[in-house]
């Protein structure tokens, strides 16, 4: 049996188990004695606060006294609130540094500098600034921007980096090694590149002192990019293997740095269920870590350091989806994989949906980001990023990222909603109902990649893939019926449709222009250096090698297309999947 | 009866979204059109190759990652540079092209931009109504590829209608006869691919593609690939998307529909090939449409040098081996994806069949996706040497 199905049978054991201690419980008199005196316990413990309006309120909702067994028994191992609750809240409130902002802002534009600027106007009354980067198209395929055809996709819908001394613009003026300070970059097929370019960057500017400081997340999920997204640039097999190398030179030397984000995102967004969302991201987390533990890295050192990206949208599993995935991967990483507490923590980064925003009045996009957000709160999520209202026509305008953050802001302080009692909305009966429901769905997911030969067998079978693709069929295809009622296009149309007056992000020529002539001046000062560095790059590639090392030092006098060329040569190119 | 509309549908480089093509080519298809689906992340060049050797009647490009003023016009430009302006340029990109920039595009030459909330069916009816007219044929002088591209319309349509055409090039060679292979025709040596849909013949061909290019900077390619269709029906002719080193000026590629012809091959193939193989081309390679047990695509054309039977090691009971008669008559037999469980059975089955045919038939494993695979390697040197042993024997003769 393969780990996914170790998953499966953990996860289907524990359940169990759950529902023993229940009976157990309610007939050994002594046992269920011992729960209530916890309960009690844990009930005097929880702090309590006041809402303006002077109302106690506890911090942590307990359940009510006779289900208290089952909720016990349910958090088992995995401390003390319960599993499906939230994976690293800092509830106490009194002593410890205050939580975070949860906010979490995408952003990349232009060139470096102009991301730079946006980052400035982002975080400047923030105490956290927590940076999501954003590239635009030639870098995402690790191409340059004086390659053929793309010159008019420098800087649009993302920023333009080249090379290292554009890493070096993006970020100046942060401090990279602060705790305040955490960056976020959201590439995949190029990672390895790109994530050596950053630490190189960091180190221009701060020492090599700052290595082991620097806080954030690359998102490098090469599963994701394969099912759903189609930016991969190497056989997937070396993607992997340039990504087990980034990973062990991590967590080795980065403690604090999260070296992938496992997403779902890009499957939601390609049209995936929801349930096909959680199963295929776990799957591909579990395999990732089966992956990170057959190099030799102790499952210890890289659990803490994965982290989860989903996205949420208005279908009813999302009142539970990242809660049940919370409690698979805690349970496998747990009894599948060995893992220790902090390996089972689920960290979970959310992004509302942007499929569900459409352009025809697109101003209702408000409303739905504004209940994506409830949503993705009532399931805990450690972050998260609200889409602005204009994104089906362009990169987020500044007026449209400021109401979408003020959103996140509205839910969380203005309102009580999640201020007072942080899991004030968790255990309703119809809420354990979807619970219930979006598991066993996942699990018989699990069953299928299982029989097919595991993740790898099946991404490479295009499994993921097609269940994607028809999924995204049948989602249109309820629009077009009607089924599926969306405000403002197939119901209550208003009739008219008259183009939004919205200020675009475009990409003047003249920058685009700019990017291309400081690539020719780097790769000219650079040559002779640049091709000794590729050399010694191919060599230690083709002896199979970790290669991150040498990546290190090639971005220092590389551009990243002149990296990406030299290490297709070797591994070849990825072949598409269509 | 009409012929079926040709386009050629790609999404712009740097450019993964591809839900929306895939959607509008299947419902152009149902339409009766024959769709040549490049895939994703094309560059403009071999956007603009792939058209004029395709012969399409227009480029549908769907873009949703930014850049596409830009793009589309670098696309109505180089086509205007090669002589190819009679292919028209059409597009989306949902929300991301705005009327604005679709006026813009309009102006730079781009024939139409749908926005979001066209329906698939107003996009088939422009199709239908703007690009099936026949091509006005312009007198001046065409580049050599849109000629050999022409012509090789021509036939497929010429057959089409129940005309078989004599076309020049053939005069012009006039001492090579067509459909006996004992004389060369022209100098290319022409190649045979086939076998089971799934196989994995595309990927195999165009492993062999970047050996060819590499091994010599000077040889030039031309492959002919098959896609099955019905009679008067549309056809997702879909080869070129996963190819990712046939894309280059070396090579010519051409996507055919079967049109109701069974096995593997379309009626022109015959006619097709031969053009292509007086083209001044090194080598010709041709790909049947997935075949089942009965086909025998090679058989009665005999201008094929060389016959490659692509196998899936999942073919069955070894009973279904004895079925397969490609197995007698293919020169080469590959055994692909050896890297799965039942590559190894597969092997020494196959072996056991061929060697009750005592042909001098060579048996070969590959993994076609792995790059640099060895098995392609020996199938690649295999290939190089019959070419040696062939023209040696040319020259004997002569």
């Amino acid at each position: 049996m393969s780990k996914l199905g170790q998953v499966v049978e953990a996860v289907e054991k524990y359940n169990q188990f759950v529902l023993a201690q229940v009976k157990r419980a309610r007939s050994d008199e002594k046992f269920g004695r011992e729960l209530i005196n916890r309960w009690n316990d844990t009930k005097a413990k929880t702090p309590v606060t006041h809402t303006p309006t002077g109302l106690p309120l506890p911090r942590l909702a307990l359940p009510e006294m006779y289900l208290e067994p089952v909720r016990k028994i349910e958090t088992g191992n995995y401390g003390k609130k319960t599993l499906a609750d939230g994976a690293k809240q800092k509830a106490d409130g009194n002593g410890a540094r205050p939580p975070e902002e949860p906010t979490r802002l995408f952003s990349g534009l232009m060139l470096a500098e102009d991301t730079n600027e946006r980052f400035h106007y982002l975080t400047q009354h923030q105490r956290t600034h927590r940076l999501s980067t954003a590239f635009d198209g030639p870098t995402l395929y690790g191409i340059d921007s004086d390659a053929d055809g793309v010159f008019g996709k420098i800087g649009e819908g993302g920023v333009a980096i080249d090379t290292i001394e554009d890493m070096v613009r993006l970020y100046d003026g942060f401090d990279l090694g602060s705790p305040n300070f955490s960056a976020s970059m959201t590439i995949s097929g190029p990672a390895p590149i790109i994530m050596a370019m950053y630490i190189a960057a960091a180190k221009r500017h701060f020492g090599s002192k700052v290595v082991p400081k620097l806080r954030g997340t690359i998102q490098a999920d090469i599963f994701k990019e394969v099912q759903a997204q189609n930016e991969t640039i190497f056989p997937i097999e070396a993607s992997l293997r340039f990504l087990t190398d980034m990973v062990e030179f991590t967590t080795r030397e980065m403690p604090r740095w999260y070296p992938i984000s496992i997403s779902g995102y890009h499957i939601g967004e390609a049209g995936s269920t929801p349930v096909q969302q959680a199963a295929y991201t776990l799957s591909n987390g579990f395999a990732y870590a089966e992956m990170f533990a057959a190099r030799g890295i102790p499952v210890d050192q890289f659990g803490p350091r994965l982290s989860f990206f989903l996205d949420c949208g208005l279908d009813a599993e999302y009142i539970a989806l990242a809660r049940v995935s919370r409690r698979i991967w805690a349970i496998g990483m747990r009894d599948a994989y060995g893992a220790g507490p902090r390996g089972q923590l689920f960290k979970l980064h959310t992004q509302t949906s942007g499929r569900s925003l459409i352009a025809a009045e697109f101003k209702n996009n408000l409303t739905r980001t504004a209940a994506e957000l409830m949503l993705a709160y009532m399931n805990a999520t450690n972050s998260c990023h609200s889409n602005s209202a204009d994104e089906p026509f362009t990169t987020p305008s500044e007026e449209w990222i400021r109401l979408a953050a003020h959103g996140q802001a509205i839910l969380l302080e203005e309102s009580g909603i999640f201020k007072h009692t942080m899991n004030m909305l968790s255990g309703s009966p119809g809420m354990k109902a979807v619970e219930c429901a979006v598991e066993a769905a996942i699990l018989d997911e699990f069953r299928e990649i299982e029989r097919l030969g595991g993740v790898l067998a099946a991404v490479e079978d295009r499994f993921q893939r097609s269940q994607i693709q028809n999924a995204a069929h049948r989602y249109e295809q309820q629009i077009y019926d009607g089924t599926r009622p969306i405000i403002g296009l197939n119901k209550y149309r208003n009739g008219e449709d008259v183009a939004p007056e919205i200020k675009l992000a475009r990409t003047p020529r003249k920058k685009q222009q700019l990017q291309v002539d400081r690539l020719a001046k780097f790769k000219k000062k650079n040559a002779e250096k640049a091709t000794r560095a590729l050399d010694k790059l191919a060599a230690i590639v083709e002896r199979g090698e970790n290669c991150f090392a040498a990546l290190l030092e090639a971005v220092e006098v590389c551009s990243l297309g002149q990296i990406t060329g030299c290490l297709q040569e070797v591994v070849g190119r990825f072949r598409p999947m269509v | 009866m009409t012929l079926p509309i040709r386009i050629l549908t790609a999404v712009p480089i740097c450019d993964g979204h591809d839900s929306a093509i895939n959607t509008i080519n299947l419902e152009f298809i149902r339409h009766g059109i024959e769709v040549i689906y490049l895939g994703y992340h094309r560059s403009v060049g071999d956007i603009v190759r792939a058209a004029i050797q395709e012969d399409v009647r227009a480029i549908g490009i769907s873009s949703y990652n930014g850049g596409h003023i830009e793009f589309f016009a670098e696309v109505v430009d180089l086509l205007r540079k090669r002589g190819a302006s009679d292919i028209k340029v059409f597009g989306g990109g949902g929300g991301t092209i705005t009327h604005d920039d679709a006026a813009t595009m309009r102006r730079k030459g781009v024939d139409q931009i749908f926005f979001a909330g066209t329906s698939l069916a107003e996009m088939t009816d422009y199709v239908r109504k703007n690009y099936g007219m026949p091509r006005k044929t312009q007198s001046r002088t065409k580049s050599w590829d849109i000629e050999l591209a022409w012509k090789l319309t021509e036939i497929e349509d010429g057959l089409a209608k129940g005309k078989r055409l004599t076309f020049n090039a053939q005069r012009s060679t006039s001492k090579k006869t067509i459909g006996n292979r004992q004389s060369a025709i022209g100098n290319a040596k022409v190649i045979g691919f086939t076998g089971p849909g799934g196989a994995g013949k595309t990927t195999l061909i165009d492993e062999l593609v970047l050996r060819f290019l590499k091994q010599n900077p000077r040889r030039r390619i031309a492959i002919l690939s098959h896609d099955p269709s019905v009679v008067g029906e549309g056809a997702l002719l879909g080869d070129r998307a996963t190819m990712i080193n046939s894309q280059n000026d070396r090579v010519f590629m051409r996507s055919m529909a079967t049109r109701g012809q069974a096995g593997g091959l379309s009626p022109a193939t015959h006619d097709c090939l031969a053009l292509l193989a007086q083209s001044n081309f090194d080598y010709v390679i041709i790909e049947t449409v997935g075949t089942g047990q009965e086909a025998l695509p090679f058989q009665k054309n005999g201008i094929v040098d060389l016959t490659v039977l692509v196998m899936n090691p999942d073919y069955g009971s070894r009973l279904q081996l004895q079925k397969i008669v490609m197995l007698d008559l293919a020169d080469i037999v590959v055994v692909n994806k050896s890297d799965l469980q039942r590559a190894r059975t597969a092997h020494s089955e196959i072996e056991q069949r061929l060697e009750q045919n005592r042909r001098d038939q060579r048996l070969i494993d590959t993994v076609a996706k792995r790059h640099r695979d060895s098995g392609v390697d020996r199938l690649f040197e295999l290939i190089c040497r019959d070419e040696r042993s062939r023209r040696g024997k040319a020259r004997n003769k002569s």
